[in-house]
């Protein structure tokens, strides 16, 4: 409604040439193109949206975390040897809170750190770092995942 | 062209609604966890109610002065794409996103839940910021059916902004029953007040008329009640009531039905 309200003094003054096209079609049924342009954009996020989480919500399944705990890279600093790791979770919920624990043997008496990572999705990775006093390289390092919370 | 560039204006504004509503919820922790945790069915459930809930408040609200359902729908759907991007890119931007991999569930389900209430604003945005309001014609016209689903989405609205916060369950636990009792007692007063009383621009004077106990029984007690249903529908979307003692549940929402009262009561003003 405003929108042929505003035009109508550029009509007056402007050539006449815009006033046909728009008498052509029915003043009331002329969207722009960029409005169906941007709804159909926001149906494509609804739609993924939904979609997506409609998926998991109806066929996803529902399995308990099973976290694997993986080692990426040792670096040496002043401060100790930062061992950072990847923890997996494979299983079919997330998990939070979770305690993962590295031990070090075979340097003498065995080391043990661990790290608490806030929240691991499901068939998802986060990243942590156990700091040990000896090279994890040179001795025998098992990573495991010790315990977590039931998220949300 | 000259239609496209008023669209496009309306857009940008509509873009800044959504901004200006949802960005204490980009920036709020607790969405981001709840976006990952939320049980998906309930997610599901929280979106497909939204479409409706967007579309009924494109035709009081939109942010293109139609009154048509073709307008009403394509608004609503750019209204929800407006909401996606900008969460998508603002919460891209906060470095929240793709902490679990690209394109994972749990970021999907951050960028989902926030898109909501940046759809609200971004519909809201064309009466607040907008040059005149198309829709005030439309609005004192609501009618009862009308005017309940408005103080839905004013409470939803504000209860939105507080309800993810882990403080909603930290005050329910700290509350005794005569305490829960007395912010029932304020809830409902205030509503009463905000209604009728405090003079906001947008507030209704003819129900006026039939006296204090029919205002009270026609406005305010549907009103506070609407409050608390939407607290209770928040809480349990959000996992909140899950395995929660039944008075427990009863306090939450009753601390949580306090702000959605004040925003039913002001949804005239905001919405």
């Amino acid at each position: 409604m405003a929108t042929t309200a505003r035009s109508r003094p550029a009509t007056k003054s402007a050539p006449a040439k815009r006033k046909p096209p728009a008498k052509a079609k029915p003043p009331s049924d002329d969207i722009p193109p960029l409005e169906w342009i941007s709804a159909a954009i926001g149906l494509v996020c609804a739609l993924v949206a939904i979609g997506f989480v409609g998926w998991d919500a109806l066929l996803g399944e529902r399995s308990p975390p099973a976290i694997e705990v993986r080692l990426t890279a040792v670096t040496p600093t002043p401060h100790g040897f930062v061992a950072e790791v990847d923890a997996i979770n494979h299983g079919g919920s997330p998990a939070a809170q979770v305690v993962i624990e590295g031990v070090l043997s075979g340097q003498g008496e065995a080391e043990t750190a661990q790290a608490t990572l806030d929240y691991i999705p499901e068939r998802s990775r986060a990243e942590g770092g156990l700091v040990f006093e000896h090279d994890p390289r040179a001795g025998r390092l098992v990573l495991r995942a010790k315990g977590f919370a039931d998220a949300s | 062209m000259h239609a496209n560039a008023v669209y496009g204006r309306a857009l940008a504004r509509a873009f800044g609604g959504a901004l200006l509503f949802s960005f204490p919820l980009l920036m709020t922790m607790e969405m981001w966890s709840l976006g990952m945790a939320v049980e998906r069915a309930r997610l599901l459930v929280f979106l497909l109610l939204s479409l409706p809930m967007l579309l009924g408040l494109s035709y009081y609200a939109g942010f293109e002065p139609t009154f048509r359902l073709k307008d009403e729908v394509l608004d609503a759907l750019a209204a929800f794409g407006v909401g996606f991007l900008l969460s998508a890119a603002l919460l891209a931007t906060f470095g929240v996103l793709g902490r679990h991999g690209l394109f994972s569930q749990a970021d999907l389900g951050k960028v989902a839940l926030c898109a909501v209430p940046g759809a609200i604003g971004a519909l809201v945005a064309g009466k607040q910021l907008g040059e005149g309001s198309p829709s005030s014609r439309e609005k004192s016209e609501a009618g009862t059916l009308g005017e309940t689903f408005l103080m839905a989405v004013g409470a939803l609205f504000l209860a939105f902004n507080v309800a993810p916060t882990e403080e909603m369950i930290l005050i329910a636990y700290q509350m005794g029953p005569l305490q829960a009792l007395l912010l029932m007692a304020l809830s409902v007063l205030l509503l009463h007040a905000f209604v009728y009383r405090l003079g906001f621009p947008g507030e209704s004077r003819r129900r006026e008329a039939g006296g204090f106990l029919r205002t009270f029984v026609g406005f305010t007690a549907p009103g506070y009640g609407v409050a608390l249903i939407v607290s209770l529908y928040l809480l349990w979307t959000f996992g909140r009531t899950d395995g929660v003692a039944p008075h427990e549940i009863a306090t939450m929402t009753i601390v949580l039905a306090f702000p959605a009262a004040l925003g039913a009561a002001t949804a005239r003003l905001v919405v």
